[in-house]
């Protein structure tokens, strides 16, 4: 699953760091979600849908 | 401090706590009955797995974006993707130690040491856990 949360969060000025704490996961798990490596559950992607503002759809897409 | 690592320095008190007891007993009731050097062999087992733990404890507290994701569900402050990485290492140990004990199983029938076959049975699935682990972390 492709996604843009390393356009989004560089539109933000964030490191990964910075994101994963206020997602509440890791530095790591927010590199994985950014290289496709990892598929965040629902709960997960719902809480990066509402920090950008955006809908899950639109930050997430099916290969 | 950050209020996140007080909470993880506390979670790991509790843990370090409960374990330590664990190991003092199970020492105890294994140098009172079991046979040989069980009991050193169990405290000196028990005692270093407690170093790596305190060890996980001060990396993650100090620095848990530094922390891998072993370190991170072992001091039990994982996040999602940790605890997926964790049972995806889990399963491999499990599927692994179901033929390992057969293999094991044989090997005592054919009169090999007991004492040998246990240890190389409990090594090698530590083995396969830190492969299964490096391993699932790097495809997670």
């Amino acid at each position: 699953m492709r996604n843009e949360i390393r356009r989004l969060r560089e539109e933000c000025g964030l490191s990964q760091g910075s994101l994963g704490a206020e997602l509440g996961v890791s530095r790591q798990t927010v590199n994985s979600l950014e290289t496709g490596r990892y598929d965040p559950s629902l709960p997960l992607a719902f809480t990066v849908a509402r920090f950008f503002g955006l809908s899950i759809e639109e930050i997430f897409h099916v290969d | 401090m950050s209020t996140k690592a007080q909470v993880t320095i506390t979670k790991a008190g509790g843990g370090f706590l409960a374990s330590s007891i664990v190991l003092v007993t199970g020492t105890l009731l294994l140098v009172r009955f079991g046979p040989g050097n069980m009991g050193k062999g169990f405290a000196v087992g028990g005692a270093a797995a407690l170093i790596v733990f305190a060890f996980a404890v001060w990396r993650v507290a100090r620095r848990p974006t530094d922390a891998s994701s072993f370190e991170h569900s072992f001091t039990g402050v994982g996040d999602e993707r940790d605890r997926r990485v964790a049972e995806k290492a889990s399963a491999v140990v499990g599927l692994v130690s179901i033929p390992a004990t057969g293999v094991a199983a044989v090997a005592v029938a054919m009169e090999a040491s007991a004492d040998v076959v246990l240890a190389v049975l409990l090594f090698g699935l530590i083995a396969v856990a830190v492969v299964s682990e490096i391993g699932a972390a790097r495809r997670s």
